[in-house]
């Protein structure tokens, strides 16, 4: 059977399934045997249960974890926020695994959506921007990367979302879930962790530009090198990074093996530095996902700080919005993104969150704006 | 045994990783000190971090209660706590510096390192010393080449050492260098 025909039967059947970016093209995951759902009181337990050694290759747990779930576990409360009830984390047992090429067809389906509302005005966001601006220069906060979201009612076929959004954009850490009752579309550029035996690396992206006829690699490359502001931002990123995968890993072991590269995507150039180290004996999966997560480059810096400031700010429960999605192997490797550039579809309702972050010579005018096309981006699939 | 006092910074890591590589590394958080280990440390160092140094009275009390009798390294935050506990006003500085690389330079000739030496290293800090500042035993060892800022001090007869910058950023070129040094003074 061809494998669009398969892909549409398994979406027509209404089973749940998921659809993450690997090397070459797309793997599926569906048949699954498991679901966990994941709270504050099971969360260590499912990190830290051992599972038989590796035999097939669906011995893994998908899925992922929210922004309150990751909080929560490096003891960090989100106070009380308007809340839609949306599951702190999911895992999922697969049984059956299908690879997809890069380039898979779905055909465009019809969809119901109203237009997108924003629930911050301009003049919030400035209000929060000089509030958070003067606790940098109070040195409470180096970095701090304030959320908007976008939101609308809709009906839409999540596959030929990420169908039209992964032909537009094809991003490293793309994935989509269908489940029953909600789903999740992402063109994530970010690898947060990738684990294989002792070996772990990350690799922060600081600083994106949109491709243009005159801006090619070399020129983005200068681009970023002379914006003392990107500079400044990634640099203290690839710390924060230092420090968290220090936290795991050997002394001696964490090191730098791509500072400052530029990586070309369709429609962008990103900036990003990869860093990689060898863990300690005795570190399990739980220390490893406390020590990573929240992944540092959509929070702020310093990681703890920043969240308490953010949290006392932000209204609205970010959901899965800076949390993570991945797998873990039951032999103990992993691989997780960052949450970022997603569409969460629950109860009738889409929404897409964006960031951008308030350094000391932000400008407010600017943040808002690259917020908004950050948005747009994925707004757009809706016309 | 050296005991690191973590100021919930996210650059702590790298401070522990860089002294590890000469010497066993125990640390806590400021809030979570463990009077036995700091007891059998033979230096203390207090890690960077948010905020003010008056926010954290504990780390002041531990720092005048071992002052003198212990080495005592402080880095960014900490340098800074050092100062504030020595009678220093820290204060908010015009030009901020977050992830910003400077050329730095030995001012003096009391200094553990050669005057007019220049190391190019990482900066991260919204807040600085106020000067003029005074007091018994402590000297301005490095400064900012373009601000004039105060970089490091060093009080050589009770080995009391500071850094405003981050030796262990990766924006710092030799800092184990620095830090090799401070630890055989």
């Amino acid at each position: 059977m061809n494998i669009t025909k398969q892909l549409s039967e398994i979406h027509q059947s209404g089973v749940p399934y998921i659809i993450y970016k690997s090397q070459k093209g797309f793997d599926l995951y569906t048949d699954f045997s498991k679901k966990i759902i994941l709270n504050n009181k099971n969360i260590k337990s499912f990190l830290s249960k051992k599972n038989k050694k590796k035999l097939k290759n669906t011995d893994l747990f998908i899925g992922f974890f929210g922004y309150e779930l990751l909080n929560n576990l490096i003891n960090i409360k989100v106070p009380k926020q308007k809340n839609l009830n949306f599951p702190k984390g999911i895992f999922y047992k697969p049984e059956k695994k299908i690879k997809l090429s890069n380039n898979f067809k779905y055909p465009k389906k019809n969809f119901v959506a109203g237009n997108f509302q924003i629930n911050m005005n301009k003049k919030n966001y400035t209000r929060i921007f000089s509030k958070f601006k003067k606790k940098i220069k109070r040195g409470e906060t180096y970095q701090i990367k304030i959320c908007t979201k976008y939101k609308t009612k809709s009906k839409i076929n999540p596959l030929d979302f990420f169908s039209r959004l992964s032909n537009s954009n094809l991003a490293p850490e793309a994935f989509m879930i269908k489940d029953n009752n909600y789903s999740i579309i992402s063109c994530s550029p970010e690898n947060l962790i990738t684990k294989k035996g002792v070996d772990i690396s990350t690799k922060p992206i600081a600083g994106t530009v949109k491709k243009t006829k005159n801006l090619n690699k070399l020129k983005a490359l200068k681009y970023f090198r002379k914006n003392l502001k990107e500079t400044k931002e990634h640099n203290m990123i690839v710390d924060m990074e230092r420090n968290d995968l220090s936290r795991i890993c050997k002394v001696g072991s964490v090191k730098l093996s791509k500072q400052k590269i530029v990586e070309e995507y369709k429609d962008l150039f990103h900036y990003v530095s990869l860093i990689k180290g060898k863990l300690k004996k005795n570190i399990n999966n739980f220390d490893i996902i406390k020590a990573m997560m929240p992944g540092g480059s959509v929070i702020g810096c310093p990681k703890i700080n920043t969240l308490n400031l953010l949290n006392n700010q932000e209204k609205e429960n970010r959901n899965i919005y800076t949390g993570s999605f991945g797998y873990i192997k039951f032999n103990g490797d992993m691989r997780f993104n960052i949450i970022i550039r997603s569409i969460l579809n629950f109860k009738n309702i889409s929404e897409i969150s964006v960031a951008s972050g308030v350094v000391v010579d932000s400008n407010v005018n600017h943040e808002f704006n690259e917020n908004f096309l950050k948005a747009k981006a994925l707004i757009d699939l809706f016309k | 045994m050296i005991y690191v006092i973590d100021h919930n910074d996210s650059f702590t890591h790298n401070v522990v990783h860089q002294f590890a590589l000469f010497d066993k590394v125990e640390y806590d958080n400021y809030d979570k000190i463990n009077e036995n280990k700091i007891k059998q440390a033979s230096t203390i160092i207090f890690s960077p971090g948010p905020g003010n140094p008056k926010n954290y009275p504990i780390t002041s009390q531990i720092y005048k209660k071992y002052k003198g009798k212990k080495k005592i390294i402080g880095i960014c935050l900490g340098f800074q706590h050092i100062l504030f506990c020595e009678g220093a006003k820290i204060i908010e500085q015009k030009k901020i510096y977050h992830g910003f690389q400077s050329n730095i330079k030995v001012i003096t000739n009391n200094s553990l390192f050669n005057k007019g030496k220049i190391f190019k290293v990482g900066r991260y800090h919204s807040l600085k010393l106020k000067e003029p500042f005074k007091s018994n035993n402590f000297e301005i060892t490095m400064r900012c080449l373009n601000s004039k800022v105060a970089m490091a001090f060093e009080n050589k007869k009770e080995k009391i050492y500071g850094f405003q910058f981050h030796p262990e950023s990766f924006l710092t070129i030799n800092g184990n260098l620095l830090i090799k040094k401070i630890l055989s003074a």
